[in-house]
């Protein structure tokens, strides 16, 4: 056998990739899905470009396996899991224009107490694929830095009774453009937990393609924005009960001062024999101040009979007879309001089921809310 | 301690206070007695500087301070207190959590040090075991999912927790049993003194009986209609509102 790299065994999906590409061009507003994240426009002549975008693995737990794409003769678990078909045409970007990334593994079993740091860098087109093995669990802390542009294509695989906690922090980017888009393949009993906070960049978005495989998979999605200046979020999700008796769960809050712009589009659909499914959405928005700009489109498409599904959707304003009850108690103003935010916030922060995670996410938005208020 | 002089407030452009005045001195006990849409919460949203409450005309004074223009953090900080009708419930906040920063931040406004956690708890503690607070109610989320009679008792615990010298209590009898009542009653009695002024503002003769008030003031129609010793309210209660503001018309 030739040394070939993943990426030039998948040489056949990659040329699909780059015909869907091709055919589509750069989503831009008049696309639908796209309607609020004019891609086109914020890069404007400079394109997506051909670059390959960094990884840096800050941590990595003992057990684990790690590959790099670009180099030859990629093992199995690689193989087998590389380079899924996509409809995605940025997920197909990724694939057609990058030749590099991280392939990580764990196996079987292996249930690693420390967290896994990876971090997405520099500018570029970046593939990305974690496979968590049958039993095995990860925490996995992603973190992400600053690009003119960057698009990653994360493909994550869970196997049979597999768990995976995935927490991607974004830190406010004024002037970069980020694009994500993670696809998780969730098997029979297994659970995808994914939260995301983010504080906005000139044009983020991070797309979740989950699919709930096997009998009682289960996806739960959190995540907060906390957007200023002119800053931008979009988390658009797509999760897809392909099987009987699974669940997911969505619980998005978002406070977009300034010019921000708080965007989450959720689509959920229950596949024709996926019965005893269970799915619930929620997104709130709380608009601070006449400039700001909250876009929340949950959706539901069900093909299969008894099945639960819920969804809702708010956009508000700071509550103002909790405000006066807490100042004329005594605590002023900024305080107030930065105590009725943390407030609103913390049922999406306390879905992150680690600890650390958690406290991580709250110093960061507490940090974020002083600023806003 | 307080002087309210031909007071006019309007909210959304509606005047509500047509010309009211009314002054309690430290020590003392008054209550506002009056029907329905007289502006009895108009009364006490003014005094705690809410907004939308806008004073057209006349004057507020409070310890010889004009307060129309402190915000409601001040008025608090000063000692203002309002033991509000309808206690806002906000999830994502422990009791605990909101009384330590409310008694801080009034602390820290008056040039005080903080308290730590273990100093609040203390004095928490100790107030709420006469007010029948429970642990587990300073536990959960402000007011959430709390009785309205456990809402008004955390009310008073506050009153008690801040020591105010003006302390307002706006309908603080509305939706309590006679046992609650009772309860609540007790803890406001065991507030007065000779520093403290007190505005008991109420529909009903009821809580009356158990809070004596020195002076009671008749609300009607936006201005105080009749005044009188504590035997005003079983007059009122005799012969209706109808019969007093009538007169006095």
């Amino acid at each position: 056998m030739s040394a070939l790299s993943a990426i030039a065994l998948s040489e056949q999906r990659r040329a699909r990739a780059a015909a869907l590409v091709n055919e589509r061009g750069l989503p831009h507003r008049r696309i639908e899905e796209w309607k609020y994240s004019d891609l086109r426009a914020a890069l404007g002549e400079a394109g997506v470009g051909a670059v390959v975008a960094e990884y840096l693995v800050k941590s990595l737990p003992y057990g684990m396996d790690v590959w790099d794409l670009a180099r030859p003769n990629p093992p199995a678990w690689v193989t087998r899991n590389f380079a899924h078909e996509s409809g995605n045409t940025m997920n197909a970007a990724s694939l057609a224009l990058s030749d590099g990334g991280i392939a990580l593994r764990v196996p079987r079993g292996l249930a690693p107490a420390e967290p896994l740091k990876l971090d997405f860098t520099g500018p570029g087109h970046l593939r990305a694929l974690l496979v968590v093995e049958e039993g095995a669990s990860l925490n996995l802390v992603e973190g992400v830095t600053a690009a003119d542009f960057r698009n990653v294509g994360f493909e994550i695989v869970l196997g049979e009774g597999a768990s995976l906690e995935h927490m991607r922090i974004c830190p406010a980017l004024d002037n970069a453009v980020l694009v994500e888009e993670a696809a998780v393949r969730v098997a029979a009993g297994a659970i995808y937990r994914g939260h995301f906070t983010g504080f906005g960049a000139r044009l983020s978005r991070m797309e979740l393609e989950i699919a709930l495989e096997g009998a009682g998979a289960q996806a739960h999605l959190s995540g907060v924005a906390l957007l200023d200046g002119a800053r931008h979020s979009d988390i658009t999700t797509h999760v897809t009960h392909a099987a009987g008796n699974t669940v997911s769960t969505q619980l998005f809050k978002h406070v977009a001062a300034g010019k921000g712009h708080a965007i989450y589009q959720g689509r959920v659909t229950v596949a024709k024999g996926a019965d005893g499914s269970d799915s619930r959405q929620t997104a709130k928005a709380l608009l601070l101040g006449e400039t700001a700009e909250a876009d929340l489109k949950p959706e539901l498409e069900i093909f299969a009979d008894d099945v639960k599904c819920a969804h809702g959707a708010a956009v508000g304003d700071l509550d103002a007879e909790s405000l006066f009850y807490l100042r004329a108690r005594g605590i002023p103003e900024a305080h107030a309001r930065r105590m009725l935010l943390q407030a609103f916030l913390e049922d999406a922060v306390a879905q992150i089921a680690d600890m650390d995670n958690r406290e991580l996410a709250r110093t960061e938005l507490l940090t974020a809310l002083e600023a806003v208020t | 301690m307080l002087e309210i002089k031909n007071l006019h407030v309007a909210v959304e452009g509606k005047e509500i206070l047509k010309g009211l005045t009314l002054s309690i001195g430290a020590g003392e006990v008054h209550a506002i007695m009056g029907p329905n849409g007289s502006g009895k919460s108009t009364l006490s949203y003014v005094l705690a500087g809410r907004a939308g409450y806008d004073i057209t005309e006349g004057s507020i004074a409070y310890g010889g301070e004009d307060m129309a223009a402190m915000p409601p953090e001040e008025r608090a900080a000063k000692g203002v207190f309002l033991a509000m009708q309808y206690p806002v419930e906000i999830p994502g906040v422990t009791t605990m959590t909101f009384l330590k920063t409310a008694l801080n931040s009034q602390r820290r406004a008056r040039g005080d040090a903080d308290l730590d956690a273990v100093g609040v708890l203390k004095l928490v503690r100790a107030k709420a075991k006469t007010l029948n607070v429970s642990e587990e109610m300073l536990k959960r989320a402000l007011n959430v999912g709390f009785s309205g009679g456990e809402k008004k008792r955390l009310e008073i615990l506050q009153m008690a927790l801040f020591e105010p010298k003006l302390a307002i209590l706006d309908e603080t009898d509305s939706g309590l049993d006679i046992d609650a009542l009772r309860l609540v009653a007790e803890g406001v009695n065991g507030l007065r003194s000779p520093e403290r002024a007190m505005l008991v503002i109420t529909h009903y003769q009821r809580l009356l009986d158990y809070i004596v008030p020195d002076r009671i003031h008749v609300l009607a129609g936006g201005r105080i209609v009749a005044e009188g010793g504590k035997e005003l309210a079983l007059e009122l209660e005799a012969k209706g509102y109808e019969h007093i503001v009538g007169q006095a018309a």
